[in-house]
Order: structure tokens, then C-alpha cells, then sequence
């Protein structure tokens, strides 16, 4: 039976009162012809009331209470509930209809966490260190790269300001003038974190209709590493000028002596021409000196790749210093045990390494030193050191002295006759033969470079 | 807007204007220690010439908390944060002071070598005076009692390397009367560098009162 009244008024209502007052109107007939007293049909009244509230129970009350369960377990967020109840009356309906809201719901929430885990997701990968602040200047987030730069947790920034996050007063000041003018502004800035870096800041205001939520997104990219290797090639061509203008220059000054006069006095002129002889040969060197590198660090050339025996190259080199040694008074001592493995590279570019170490160590011993060259196997590497007892290397100057041109004391070194090249040719011979190097000093006791090289047949293919 | 939300924005406005003066303060002290550990004159300049800045915002910031007290009449936690705000102010300008001195140091150190090599304590100082200054803020900051409590101990170990430092370079003039203005003004660095975690503890003890309204001597 389908027919409805208005109002969405069902049968079922209808016939319920119906019988009640048919029930009513029979009780009180049967008081009227004293075939029941008021004690039997109180009894009766009650017990059909009794019928009555447990059929409401089971129809109504029940359901409408696991409903009203379910519904709160949902806002609790447990949208995956299901209402089962398949009574086709009003209550049926209402536990389909929230069943319905919540696959509705689930569905959009789906879709919104998909989407927020998206953009989680890009701003996570993301190199450049991203930070979103709100129009007063709060902090809404901040991503991975900013929490490992700054050493901060999301958590603990969220809804703070800017200066309560990342402390300085640049950083802060364009933010507030991004914020003002709702322009982009893009700008270097140097952050201590606790090391000073250098980032480029790029801040750009959030278009929003309602200027209440609007904010600003910062980008901030570290370019610390990009301005040093920067400073560095131009501190590169300063000495590369230098170091060729010397020689020239002296080389210059003779020869217009020589063309003032001086050419007519062959003793003077012999002496002078000596002199430019020495100054050309060390141009010259200086030149093959770079032209070597800049092979090497083109990684052109290890042409012959073969296997070599260290302790071979090792005694060889040292024969070579002998005669230097003995000269200037220091023990020259090798530590080499049989049996070392054999390594992969080119004979002659381990051989380079070895004399510009030892060369080195040999220039900056003073007479009644040591350089020792010992040389051991340490899980399928080969590793060489080379130390002495000379002057050592200032602790601030230990990352920078395999860089090219770099000397820990200028005139020093030009007295010696270094041009700051050798160190930067060892370490990469040693990397293109996959080794790596590294260096350890005290000032005033000496230093020891020690290199490894994979050891073994199959160790390192060129590149 | 009610009164007391007005007050509310004006004591977050206060800890971030006093943040922005400790902005600046923190990076003079690091631009201080740099000078002096490169000999840098020019980055020097820079330092004594910022301080005039700084000196700037601290009256006008100190200003803002007088009025503040003056005019709202604050009570508990809301005075202890005005009155903290003026002890923070007052540690921060007088470390910024200390940091042109160190910079004034380096600027009569800068005309010779350096002779004296006793400069390893020093940096280690520098540094923990720093961490100390930093950690004073964070704890400002997160009104974060342990971290202000843990303060102590870096304290006790700038004391510590001063003691040494004092001892070092006393020796070193004794031995050779050549090095007595360098190394005095080495001493005078260190003592500085002192001085400047002595007021860390400051802003440290400042952050206790703040939150738990006792005072605690933390050096």
C-alpha cells in the first residue's frame, strides 16, 4: 500500500491511532455494561500499553538510537560506518539518507586529502626551502628544506611569527615590505644558520579576493655554494694574471735594460739573459702546470689504464728525492709491508701524486725533519700516506688547500718556488682513479696526506 | 576592538619588536667574533657603526613597554611580560655594546701580526657565547623553562675557558713584554666574550621569571 496522505503522513500513523481510540471506546464499553470493572480494564489498558511501548521500542527508539550512534561515530571521522537497517518506513529512509551523506562525504574527503597530499607531496620534493605566512605575518608552513636549514619543526612554527622562527632582521623586513606592498620582491640575503649562508629570496604575495586571507610565499634558495665557487673563479683568474704577469714582468724589466745599454756589457748581459732564461722556463712550467690540470679536471686523461704495482712507484719516487734530501738534511723513511694488492691507474699519474706530496712535504720540513711514505692494504683499498715533520698547515686553511692557486702563506710559498697548483693536480689524479685524499696537520709538528685507491683487477673503470 | 584584545596585540607586537632588536644583536656579535678572528677592519666598521641601529630601536622599544605599563596597568603574568621585556632589552643592548668593544679590539689588533697564538680558546668562547644568546631567545621564544635552566652549564664552561684564557695570556707577557698590548687586548675579548654569555643567563632568567614568576640565579 503505497497511497499517501499530505504532508508525507503515512497509513501506519493513522492506523495505529485508529485502533487505540477503537480499543479506548471498547474498554469503556465494556465498563458502561459492567462486564468488566475499572480494576480489569486499568489491567487490560495497561498491559495493551505494555505491547504498545515494546513495539515502539523495537520500530522507533531502537533504530533511531543506533542511527543517532552511528551519525556521531561519523563526526568523529569514521565514515566507513554503514547503517543497516532496511525497513522500508520513515526510519529506513532516514538511515539511507545517512548512509548516502557519508559515501558522499567520504568521497570528498578523499578528493581533498588526495589533493593536499599532491601539493604535501611537491613541496616536499621541492630543493628550494618554501615558506608560507599568512597576512599578519604568521607562519602557516614551512617545508622539509626550511626545517633542515633553520634546524625547526613545522609544529613549533606554525602561527608564529617570522622572528620567532628564523631570527634575522633582513629576512624579516623584506617579508613586512612583501606583505605591504602585496608586491614580488626578489633578493639576496646572508642568514646565520648558525653558519652564515647565502640565500636568494624570492617572495611573492598570495592573491586572494578577500584581503583578510591573502599572505606571502617565500622561496628561498641557498646559493652559498654557487657565490663561492663563484669568488673562487675570480680569485682563480686574479692569481692565474698574477702568476703569469711575474715572470713577464721581470722578464720585460731585463730586456729594456738589456736594449738601454746594458746589451754592450756581455757579463751583465749574460747574467741578465740567464735570468730571463729561468723566468721563461718557469712560465713555461706554469703553463703546462695549467694545461695539465685543466686536462685532468677534464677527466680526459688516464690513457693508460693498467695494473700497477704501488710499491714500485713508491721507491722510484723516492730515489728521484734521495740526492734533495740529504741536501737539505731530513730523513727521507718508507714503510711499505710485501704483499700489498695491486691497484688499476696510470703509472705515471700516481707517480705525479707521489712527487708533488713528497715535494711538498720535502719544501716545507726544515732541515733534521722526517717525511715518511708508508703504505698499507685497508679493506680492498690501497691507502698511501706521506708525512712529515715541517712547519703543518693553520687548521683554517685544511678545506681550501687542494683548491687550485690556493697558499696558506704567498710569499712564503713563491720563495720555494710553489705556484698552488700541485695539490689541486694530486687530488684529481687520485679522484679519477676513484681514491679519494685527505689531510690532517698540526701546525708546528707537520702534516700527513694520506690517499686511498680501490685495490684488485676489477677496481675502477675509467669513469 | 575590546581592550583586552587591543593589549594583547600591543605584548605580541612587544616580543616581536624586542626579536627583531635581538635579530640584530645576535648577527653583530657573529660579525664581532668574524672581524676579530680575520683581522677584518672593514667588517668591524660595520659592527660599531650598526650599534647606533640598535641603540635606536632599544629606546624606542623601551618606550613602547613604559607606555604599555603606564597606560594598561597590567597585572600578573601580563606586567611580569612587560617587565621581562625591558630586562631582555636591556641584556640585548648592553651585548650589542660588548660587540662593538670586541669590534673596537679588533680594529687596534689589526695594524700587526698576530703574535700571540693563544686565539683557540677564544673562537670556542665566541662560539658558545653565541649558543648561549641563541638559546636565551629560543627559550624567550617557546617560553621554554628547560632550555633556559640548561643555560648553566654552557656558562660554567665560558667561566671556565675565560679562567684559562686569563691564565694563558698572563704567562704570555710575563715571558715576553713585547706582546703585553696584544695580548691585553685579547684578554679584554675574552672578558667581553664572558660578559656576553653572563647576560645570555640574563635573558635565560628573564624566560624563568616570565613563566613561572620565581627567580632563579642561573650563574
Amino acid at each position: 500500500m503505497n497511497w499517501k496522505l499530505p504532508h508525507g503522513i503515512t497509513w501506519r500513523p493513522v492506523a495505529s491511532y485508529f485502533f487505540m481510540v477503537i480499543i479506548f471506546f471498547a474498554l469503556l464499553q465494556l465498563v458502561a455494561a459492567q462486564k468488566l470493572n475499572l480494576t480489569g480494564a486499568l489491567a487490560v489498558a495497561l498491559l495493551l500499553s505494555v505491547v504498545l511501548a515494546w513495539l515502539l521500542y523495537r520500530r522507533v527508539v531502537a533504530p533511531l538510537s543506533e542511527i543517532n550512534e552511528t551519525a556521531r561515530e561519523m563526526a568523529r571521522g569514521r565514515l566507513d560506518r554503514e547503517l543497516h537497517l532496511y525497513s522500508r518506513d520513515e526510519i529506513g529512509q532516514l538511515a539511507n539518507s545517512v548512509n548516502e551523506m557519508a559515501r558522499q562525504l567520504r568521497r570528498t574527503i578523499n578528493q581533498i586529502t588526495e589533493e593536499k597530499d599532491r601539493a604535501r607531496a611537491i613541496l616536499n620534493s621541492m630543493a628550494d626551502g618554501v615558506i608560507a605566512l599568512d597576512r599578519q605575518g604568521q607562519v602557516l608552513l614551512v617545508n622539509p628544506v626550511v626545517e633542515e636549514i633553520f634546524n625547526i619543526k613545522q609544529e613549533d612554527c606554525q602561527g608564529k611569527n617570522i622572528l620567532g622562527v628564523i631570527r634575522n632582521f633582513d629576512l624579516e623586513l623584506l617579508l613586512e615590505r612583501a606583505l605591504k606592498t602585496q608586491q614580488p620582491l626578489t633578493r639576496e640575503i646572508k642568514i646565520i644558520a648558525p653558519e652564515p649562508r647565502i640565500f636568494r629570496l624570492h617572495a611573492t604575495p598570495l592573491e586572494e579576493a578577500d584581503r583578510e586571507k591573502g599572505g606571502v610565499v617565500v622561496l628561498l634558495r641557498d646559493v652559498t655554494e654557487r657565490k663561492k665557487l663563484d669568488d673562487m673563479r675570480s680569485e682563480f683568474v686574479a692569481n692565474v694574471s698574477h702568476e703569469l704577469r711575474t715572470p713577464l714582468t721581470s722578464i720585460r724589466g731585463f730586456l729594456e735594460t738589456l736594449l738601454d745599454g746594458a746589451l754592450d756589457d756581455r757579463e751583465t748581459a749574460r747574467h741578465f739573459l740567464e735570468i730571463m732564461s729561468a723566468e721563461t722556463e718557469r712560465l713555461t712550467r706554469l703553463i703546462d702546470d695549467l694545461l695539465d690540470l685543466s686536462k685532468i679536471e677534464e677527466r680526459r686523461v688516464v690513457h693508460r689504464w693498467q695494473p700497477v704495482d704501488m710499491i714500485d712507484v713508491i721507491s722510484r719516487v723516492l730515489s728521484m728525492f734521495r740526492p734533495q734530501a740529504r741536501e737539505k738534511n731530513i730523513t727521507l723513511l718508507s714503510r711499505l709491508p710485501s704483499g700489498l694488492p695491486v691497484v688499476q691507474g696510470d703509472p705515471d699519474m700516481l707517480a705525479q701524486v707521489l712527487i708533488n706530496l713528497v715535494d711538498n712535504a720535502l719544501k716545507y720540513t726544515p732541515g733534521g725533519g722526517q717525511v715518511t711514505v708508508s703504505a698499507a692494504a685497508a679493506d680492498g683499498r690501497l691507502e698511501v700516506s706521506v708525512a712529515d715533520t715541517g712547519v703543518g698547515i693553520p687548521a683554517e686553511s685544511l678545506p681550501r688547500i687542494f683548491e687550485r692557486f690556493y697558499r696558506v702563506d704567498k710569499a712564503r710559498s713563491r720563495e720555494l718556488g710553489g705556484i698552488g697548483i700541485g695539490l689541486a693536480i694530486v687530488k684529481h689524479i687520485i679522484r679519477a682513479h676513484g681514491g679519494k685524499i685527505q689531510v690532517e696537520s698540526t701546525p708546528g709538528r707537520g702534516s700527513v696526506f694520506s690517499f686511498t685507491l680501490p685495490a684488485g683487477e676489477g677496481a675502477a673503470t675509467l669513469m | 576592538m575590546s581592550p583586552r584584545s587591543s593589549f594583547d596585540k600591543a605584548l605580541a607586537e612587544l616580543q616581536q619588536d624586542i626579536l627583531r632588536m635581538a635579530s640584530l644583536v645576535e648577527q653583530a656579535i657573529y660579525d664581532s667574533v668574524q672581524s676579530l678572528v680575520k683581522l677584518d677592519v672593514a667588517g668591524a666598521a660595520q659592527v660599531i657603526m650598526g650599534d647606533e641601529m640598535i641603540d635606536e630601536l632599544y629606546l624606542e622599544i623601551e618606550d613602547k613597554c613604559v607606555k604599555l605599563i603606564a597606560t594598561q596597568q597590567p597585572i600578573a603574568r601580563d606586567l611580569r611580560v612587560a617587565i621581562t621585556g625591558i630586562k631582555i632589552l636591556l641584556s640585548l643592548e648592553r651585548m650589542a655594546d660588548h660587540a662593538v668593544d670586541i669590534a673596537r679590539a679588533t680594529m687596534c689588533l689589526s695594524g700587526q701580526p698576530l703574535t700571540v697564538k693563544p686565539l683557540e680558546y677564544i673562537p670556542q668562547m665566541a662560539r658558545l657565547a653565541q649558543q648561549m644568546v641563541k638559546d636565551g631567545l629560543d627559550a624567550y621564544v617557546h617560553g621554554d623553562v628547560e632550555k633556559a635552566r640548561e643555560m648553566c652549564a654552557l656558562d660554567d664552561e665560558v667561566d671556565f675557558l675565560f679562567a684559562k684564557t686569563f691564565r694563558e695570556l698572563i704567562n704570555i707577557m710575563m715571558e715576553n713584554s713585547k706582546v703585553v698590548m696584544q695580548s691585553t687586548y685579547l684578554l679584554y675579548v675574552s672578558r667581553y666574550l664572558e660578559r656576553i654569555a653572563d647576560h645570555a643567563t640574563n635573558i635565560g632568567e628573564a624566560v624563568i621569571y616570565l613563566v613561572t614568576g620565581e627567580r632563579r640565579e642561573l650563574n
